[in-house]
């Protein structure tokens, strides 16, 4: 038996007992088609020219029928081919993307989407994108002096901290932007395809126990990935998206085995 | 039932930051155009000034002005002017410069287009700090009483760009090239707008003008409390402030029915 397999089980069991019963997201019939123009006119111009030209436009159903609740301290894996929906659905829920009439989209608490390669200001040193950060999810500029430290701490950055962003590297992004939400007092954290293989082997522990500190502490996590031993790792719940349509739910081991089976 | 409702209700609310988040967008904003590039004061002081220089040789020279104090004249006018441009396309393009803020946290975008014309605002105001200081060189103190009425059309002139802001960062959702657009009437503005010619040729010659340009009537009046010592023309004052409330509610009105839809079209 390997290190990660022990940690495998420990984590599970640390787990499983804190989901509570409240509902903290719930999807009700929530459809999202995107209207794409064969030639898109989005300009003065071409639209002024186009006036009277009837649009083509292709319909592209990206999500079917959703209806999904999420529990208070339950982490929540989703998984699906590339262009299956998972990022739409994540957008959904951040309120990015409105979904199509009759839908609704209830979040009963405060929400982070984190995902590779945006989420800070390239320009703006580390010190001023926690800032910023912080401050759009909704921390007074004292609570975030309170916890800069700490973020800082967990990133790693301590000499990087006036450096502008764009000077850093795709690990040191992720570091940061993973300190800040983990730190934000945020309910609900979103994790779109985040760990793209970046991070070391330290960060790893330092996320894997941040990511159980988090569920223990009452938060909700959802994250989608291909990384397929990350779910069965912490994962209480897996959700299999395919065309848009939630297709399989439940116990990730069924679910992962199950979605298996579909390329063999 | 009701405590429960009650204790969620302050939950999901925890803090009001809403000054202190627009106040950090705006100071990055503002620092952004003007530090992180190194000559970013440089170019920021320099452009004005040429282009005030240009504006004064030629109508000077060529046109042979009879406005008493031109440069003065010249520069207040730009003051507002300025402000007005630098504001408006600071707004056309937010959406998207924070798209990255847009995809990952919910918040009430509004904040973005305060945060932007506070920025301006600031740039304003070092600007006026650097008129306040030419007029003392060249006009000995030119304080006048009117003053009092500078920080009315100054708030007016922030109202009406936030609310062209709203309709311009609205419309940005939907034509890509709004920016191309809103610079040729910002070119055609500058023309209507009394700033390099006197505001008695305008008023004799062009006074509906008044009425199409909402910069006008705002220059005007800043030249009165500012220059000439004399009291605000209370009617175009009125109709500058009546207008500019009309612009910032038909703004808030379309930015929040369409503001939604920024993440994905964009």
């Amino acid at each position: 038996m390997n290190f990660k397999s022990v940690q495998a089980s420990i984590s599970n069991a640390d787990i499983s007992t804190e989901v509570s019963e409240e509902t903290i997201i719930r999807l009700t019939d929530i459809n999202k088609t995107f209207y794409v123009a064969e030639k898109q006119y989005d300009s003065i111009m071409e639209k002024a020219l186009n006036l009277f030209k009837p649009q083509k436009q292709k319909e592209i159903k990206a999500l079917t029928e959703i209806n999904l609740e999420i529990k208070r301290g339950e982490f929540l894996g989703v998984i699906g081919k590339n262009g299956s929906g998972k990022s739409t659905l994540l957008k959904i829920m951040t309120g990015a993307f409105p979904p199509d009439k009759g839908g609704k989209v209830e979040i009963n608490g405060r929400l982070i989407r984190l995902s590779l390669g945006i989420g800070f200001d390239a320009n703006l040193t580390a010190r001023e994108n926690i800032y910023v950060n912080g401050s759009i999810i909704g921390l007074t500029f004292k609570k975030i002096g309170q916890k800069f430290d700490d973020i800082i701490e967990f990133a790693d950055l301590r000499s990087f901290v006036d450096t502008p962003v764009k000077f850093f590297s795709s690990g040191m992004v992720t570091r940061l932007a993973f300190a800040i939400a983990i730190h934000a007092e945020a309910d609900i954290l979103l994790l779109d395809e985040f760990f793209g293989g970046v991070g070391d082997e330290d960060f790893r522990l330092k996320s894997d126990k941040a990511f159980k500190d988090f569920i223990k502490n009452d938060k909700t996590i959802i994250l989608v990935t291909h990384n397929l031993s990350e779910l069965k790792t912490y994962a209480h719940r897996v959700i299999h998206i395919q065309e848009g349509e939630i297709v399989d739910s439940g116990d990730p081991e069924k679910v992962i085995q199950n979605y298996l089976n579909n390329f063999s | 039932m009701v405590d429960t409702f009650v204790a969620s209700f302050f939950k999901r609310i925890p803090e009001n930051n809403k000054l202190e988040r627009i106040w950090v967008l705006a100071k990055v904003d503002f620092k952004s155009r003007y530090y992180y590039h190194k000559l970013g004061v440089f170019w920021a002081l320099i452009r004005p000034a040429i282009e005030i220089l240009v504006y004064y040789s030629i109508f000077t020279s060529l046109f042979k002005t009879d406005i008493e104090h031109f440069e003065l004249y010249l520069f207040s006018g730009l003051l507002f002017w300025y402000f007005f441009v630098e504001g408006t396309s600071k707004g056309i393009n937010v959406l998207l410069s924070k798209r990255y803020l847009i995809e990952s946290v919910q918040f009430n975008k509004v904040d973005l287009l305060i945060s932007t014309t506070l920025s301006a605002l600031m740039g304003f105001l070092f600007n006026f700090l650097a008129y306040l200081l030419i007029s003392i060189i060249v006009g000995g103190f030119p304080f006048f009483w009117t003053m009092i009425y500078f920080p009315v059309l100054l708030l007016i002139t922030c109202l009406m760009v936030l609310g062209f802001s709203l309709i311009l960062s609205t419309l940005s959702i939907y034509l890509k090239d709004i920016q191309h657009f809103w610079d040729m009437i910002v070119m055609a503005g500058f023309w209507m707008t009394p700033i390099v010619y006197s505001q008695e040729i305008f008023l004799e010659n062009l006074p509906w003008l008044l009425y199409v340009n909402p910069m006008a009537g705002l220059v005007i009046n800043l030249h009165n409390v500012l220059l000439y010592g004399t009291p605000p023309d209370f009617q175009i004052l009125g109709y500058s402030f009546a207008l500019s409330l009309v612009v910032f509610f038909i703004g808030l009105g379309l930015f929040s029915k369409f503001s939604h839809k920024a993440a994905e079209k964009i």
